[in-house]
């Protein structure tokens, strides 16, 4: 197995959407200490932190922390003793996999001695995975094939108005241009000049209807400041007015917090 | 990673490794919120993300000794023990009884939602932010994944595709996510 198959489970482990063999499979490499797996998981970890961070917060009670403190309070830690750390598998997944290895342990030794079934078996499961892999792959590219034909389309609708953006104080070089349809409320954003955001922030695009600023997306731009962004289908309703482009937490915010870097009147 | 709060919240975390129980508290204002957030949205009823609130943060107390801040900063350390134990809570709950599966759905409706998709239970899920600049169906195979607790295979039974091309878009979604995230990285792809 290839490092970057590795890779691809790290991921997926890490969004805790691996199951199976392919689970305990990954498990055993990881427990052989990969460092590029470890750091992958750690990077899939905060990319998934932002991803939590643009849920609406909802404040957590306050009598839930009191529980917290009330109940630790009665508690003697013991030191030096940390429970088992944090994973994505839980205890009766861990004994479940410990019973697997030991049934196919004894599975591996029959096998053994029909040495050309193995071989002819890994070679199918190889191929298995190759069609799985391509089939992904093909996936993916009508994915991006369907956004380009969507663009496409956009642009040929004569109902697609021209927004100019224009820099401000945060950055009076940059410059933008919204191509906006009011009608399906999808829009296309090219930028140039804004400065590289922060590893910990973004570029975060809002459609404003009177005082309401409605999120629009996040994107990032390139050295140069450029960004070309297709901007998710927008919520009816409301007339917007003007457009603004904001540099905010990595993940996106539901309401704007940051400077404001670029703004335009339809 | 962002150094300076990091730092500040490691140090909290260290100081609740050595039994300062101020510390827990000031964990729990600067970071419950957050784990409350994700596990209601998990959870789908108030009662059960109480608890689950409950349990990460008595876990951290129990467990601040084992933190690495070479493993990740505080806060995803604690949404990952957060999303472990409520997808354990929820795998549980489907396991026993679908009945269980709670009607109410107390989770807040996102300020936007990206208006594709017929499906309702999609709508409800959608939130804006970076994961509306993704593909449709890179972004819908992410919410199952992330706010469903939905394993692989449960996804690629839930859309009726192959696992492989599950994977992929998984895959290919978050590295996407990564890209816009890492900013800089390159201009953005439409």
């Amino acid at each position: 197995m290839s490092h970057e198959s590795w890779l691809e489970l790290a991921d997926v482990y890490a969004l805790g959407t691996l199951d199976g063999d392919e689970r305990r499979t990954f498990e055993t490499h990881l427990a052989t200490g990969c460092a590029g797996c470890g750091a992958r998981i750690r990077e899939t970890g905060e990319t998934l932190m932002h991803l939590a961070r643009t849920l609406p917060p909802v404040p957590a009670p306050p009598a839930v922390g009191e529980r917290v403190l009330a109940a630790v309070s009665s508690e003697r830690r013991p030191v030096g003793q940390p429970e088992a750390e944090a994973t994505l598998e839980s205890r009766p997944a861990r004994a479940r996999r410990a019973r697997h290895l030991l049934w196919w342990g004894g599975w591996a030794t029959a096998l053994g001695a029909a040495g050309l079934l193995v071989v002819v078996g890994v070679s199918l499961t190889q191929t298995r995975e190759e069609l799985e892999w391509l089939r992904g792959r093909v996936a993916v590219l009508q994915d991006e094939l369907t956004e380009r034909e969507a663009t496409l389309r956009f642009l040929s609708d004569p109902k697609v108005r021209y927004v100019s953006l224009g820099g401000l104080a945060a950055s009076p070089a940059a410059s933008g241009w919204l191509l906006w349809n009011p009608e399906t409320r999808r829009g296309l954003l090219l930028t140039r000049g804004l400065p590289p955001a922060p590893a910990d922030r973004a570029y975060e695009l809002w459609a404003i209807a009177g005082s309401d600023p409605v999120p629009a997306g996040v994107f990032g731009v390139d050295q140069a400041g450029r960004a070309l962004f297709r901007l998710p289908a927008l919520p009816g309703g409301k007339a917007f007015d003007k457009f603004a482009v904001t540099q905010e937490p990595a993940g996106g915010v539901p309401k704007p917090s940051g400077p404001m870097h670029l703004l335009g009147t339809p | 990673m962002g150094q300076a709060p990091g730092d500040d919240s490691a140090l909290l975390v260290q100081g609740v490794a050595r039994g300062d129980r101020d510390a827990l508290a000031r964990l729990y204002d600067r970071f419950g919120t957050l784990v409350f957030t994700v596990s209601l949205h998990l959870l789908r009823a108030r009662a059960e993300a109480e608890d689950l609130l409950q349990e990460v943060f008595l876990q951290v107390w129990r467990q601040a000794s084992a933190y690495d801040p070479e493993r990740g900063s505080p806060e995803a350390w604690l949404l990952t023990i957060a999303r472990s134990r409520g997808i354990d809570k929820l795998r549980s709950m489907r396991r026993s009884d679908e009945r269980i599966r709670p009607t109410e759905d107390v989770r807040p409706t996102p300020d936007v939602g990206v208006a594709s998709g017929a499906d309702p239970s999609e709508a409800r899920v959608t939130v804006g932010g970076v994961l509306a600049s993704l593909p449709d169906a890179q972004r819908r195979v992410l919410e199952l994944a992330y706010f469903e607790g939905l394993t692989l295979s449960e996804i690629a039974t839930r859309l009726g595709e192959p696992l492989g091309t599950v994977k992929t878009r998984m895959r290919t979604g978050l590295e996407r996510m990564r890209g816009v995230l890492s900013s800089a990285s390159g201009v953005a792809r439409s």
